[in-house]
């Protein structure tokens, strides 16, 4: 059988600093999860291909981390280029961290125009006994539904999906990626042919050990 | 900011973040400053276009231009030398996996008037109308010894020592006439004037070699260019770094090096100081360490067609060597275009670009704007081409060249290594650079 070569989609993460980011990309990578009083920083975190299987077809995630630029500088732009997706994390204790999304989200816009938008809210472990939707919090110390739901109207539904998670727990996070997974199979029914036509620009590999001796005669 | 570093690097120019690249891959603690707000300084690629024309203190484009943010125009041209310095580090580093590239699609030169093409393989070369029946073969005679040359197999050299011959000697050897040799020099071994005829040949032979060995990794040319402008390559090697444990600061300002006793031993911003043991930088910001020992002339031309007579190429590269126009060092075209993502729809990107030579530099590159065809909008810039005062040893302030006139990374990378052999007192140590890097799959 001819080897079919799985689709990558780059998946990016983006949001202020220590909303949780490398966090999911460690539960993602390897469903750990390290405390904050054990971390130092992004340190090493790269990227990280993860197969998914869409019904009958099978999809790669490739998901990158920032690698902690946010801290104090600006992330370079050369991160949101070919991305297919980009997950905006806020955590849900933190309303900062949530106000300043538009931000990310216009960078993303900017650089990487075509990729889907996902909204996560990190920590939910930490809102206190969210039951079931638990729309009766405060809104002055944690982001509540009706916030989202409102983010999501004022950008004019450029939000494909939100989600709500919890590293420490593992809660919602692997759910988050099979969906995300789920919807960029589908959007790309339609625009897989168009694509592999467009792209002929490659990534440089190393030499084969035995290359053809060249001659410019 | 008010900690302590291993290095300080200013400046996230191309050399600076290849240098902050491998300080952290070595387990160096580096801070990375930038007094601008965007990563790349000199070697950036600017956008979106309105930016370019405020840099130059010019009108708004207007809507012909198409969206300005579709644009990232650089500064400096330059290829990849497909089998090249910087190809090697992009590999070694990692840093690959954030670039995506295209092959530079021709290469030409410039002989009597007009161009032609470099060819590729044999049929385009019997075709070439650069030499004649009887050089042609002379010519083959030549690039066949070359091929087969071994610096480690004397049997090869066929009675040339390589090290006591000069190049000028063996282009007599083989019967090369002028022509040849200005098309070999310039186009081949990329040499910028003719000093080399003068040295010995083993480093003309090694820079043929680069040019086929560049040329058999994909086919159209020696060359490579990166998606989105050569600003992606300072900002891979910036991501390197902060992968790495760096710390990047953008946007601010450097009021002084502290120094004492004639070391370095911080920097400081404001009123915060952060301490260090070594800075990474490039001329800019230590004014009163370098020495002006030249001018670079660099012209940025939009057009709305390719170059004329490069068979619609939506790349290219076109030598003009220097004797063809009567002048000491070559000329240099470089053509990108919205194929790199670096211009709207249908847009082309020139760049005429030379060292310059007399008190009147825009004439000095006629000769490379006239074969462009009608230009929409001509960038000027003259720079100076700074060289720090001395290595660095002492002070432990070490200090990168400015970009040169070369197409290429070759000088650009030789400075580099140079600068983290000084600085570190050892060759850089690419097997410190994790492969595994998250690159794992499942």
């Amino acid at each position: 059988m001819a080897s079919v070569k799985i689709p990558e989609q780059k998946v990016i993460l983006c949001g202020e600093y220590g909303v949780g980011k490398s966090s999911l990309f460690r539960r993602y990578t390897a469903n750990t999860f390290v405390t904050s009083t054990d971390r130092q920083s992004t340190l090493g975190l790269d990227h990280f291909d993860k197969t998914y299987k869409v019904e009958d077809k099978v999809i790669k995630l490739q998901l990158w981390d920032t690698g902690g630029m946010e801290r104090v500088a600006s992330i370079t732009s050369s991160y949101y280029k070919f991305s297919e997706a980009a997950i905006l994390v806020f955590a849900l204790d933190n309303p900062a961290s949530f106000h300043v999304l538009s931000q990310h989200l216009l960078d993303v816009v900017t650089y990487a125009e075509n990729a889907k938008i996902f909204l996560c809210g990190n920590k939910s472990d930490l809102l206190p006994t969210s039951r079931n939707g638990s729309s009766a919090l405060d809104s002055s110390s944690h982001v509540t539904d009706a916030d989202v739901e409102t983010f999501c109207e004022q950008c004019h539904n450029l939000v494909s999906a939100t989600y709500r998670t919890s590293c420490r727990t593992g809660e919602g996070v692997e759910e988050m990626f099979a969906d995300i997974a789920r919807r960029l199979v589908q959007s790309n029914r339609s625009r897989m042919e168009l694509q592999s036509v467009d792209r002929d620009s490659f990534k440089i590999v190393p030499p084969e050990e035995a290359t053809e001796p060249s001659c410019l005669c | 900011m008010d900690e302590e570093y291993d290095a300080i690097v200013l400046g996230t120019g191309l050399k600076e973040c290849i240098l902050s690249g491998m300080l952290s891959v070595s387990g160096k603690k580096v801070l990375h400053i930038d007094r601008n707000k965007y990563y790349g300084g000199e070697s950036a690629s600017i956008t979106p276009l309105e930016e370019l024309f405020t840099q130059f203190g010019l009108p708004a484009p207007d809507e012909s231009y198409g969206r300005g943010r579709e644009w990232n125009v650089d500064l400096i041209p330059k290829f990849l030398m497909a089998n090249g310095q910087l190809v090697k580090l992009l590999i070694h580093t990692g840093v690959t996996r954030y670039l995506e590239f295209k092959s530079v699609e021709g290469s030409y030169v410039y002989k009597g008037g007009k161009i032609s093409k470099v060819p590729v393989d044999e049929r385009e070369a019997l075709a070439s109308d650069l030499m004649g029946m009887f050089e042609k073969r002379r010519f083959k005679n030549f690039l066949v010894y070359v091929q087969d040359f071994k610096e480690d197999d004397p049997k090869t050299w066929k009675d040339i020592d390589p090290q006591t011959t000069t190049m000028g000697q063996v282009y007599e050897k083989f019967g090369l006439d002028r022509n040849t040799q200005d098309f070999t020099g310039h186009a081949l071994a990329l040499y910028r004037d003719d000093d080399y005829l003068k040295h010995n040949a083993l480093q003309t032979i090694r820079r043929i070699k680069l040019y086929s060995d560049s040329l058999a990794r994909y086919g159209k040319s020696p060359y490579l260019y990166p998606m989105y402008g050569l600003g992606e390559l300072p900002q891979g090697f910036a991501r390197l770094s902060a992968i790495y444990g760096g710390t990047y600061m953008l946007d601010k300002p450097v009021d002084e090096i502290v120094m004492e006793n004639g070391k370095v031993v911080g920097v400081r911003s404001g009123n915060e100081t952060a301490k260090c043991k070594q800075v990474f930088c490039d001329p800019s910001y230590v004014p009163d360490r370098v020495k002006k020992t030249g001018q670079v002339i660099r012209c940025i031309c939009l057009m709305d067609h390719p170059v004329p007579g490069t068979r619609d190429a939506l790349s290219t590269q076109i030598i003009i060597p220097q004797k063809q126009v009567n002048r000491k060092s070559d000329i240099y075209v470089s053509l990108v275009s919205y194929t790199h993502q670096v211009s709207a729809k249908g847009w082309f990107i020139a760049m005429v670009s030379t060292t310059v030579e007399t008190a009147n530099p825009e004439a000095e590159i006629k000769p490379g704007i006239d074969l462009l065809g009608p230009i929409k909008q001509k960038f000027v810039r003259i720079s100076e081409y700074m060289e720090p005062t001395d290595d660095g040893v002492e002070s432990q302030i070490f200090i990168s060249k400015s970009y040169d006139a070369t197409t290429h990374f070759e000088t650009t990378c030789l400075d580099v290594l140079d600068i983290f052999r000084r600085g570190t007192g050892e060759d850089f140590d690419f097997s410190k650079v994790k492969h595994d890097l998250g690159d794992e799959e499942q």
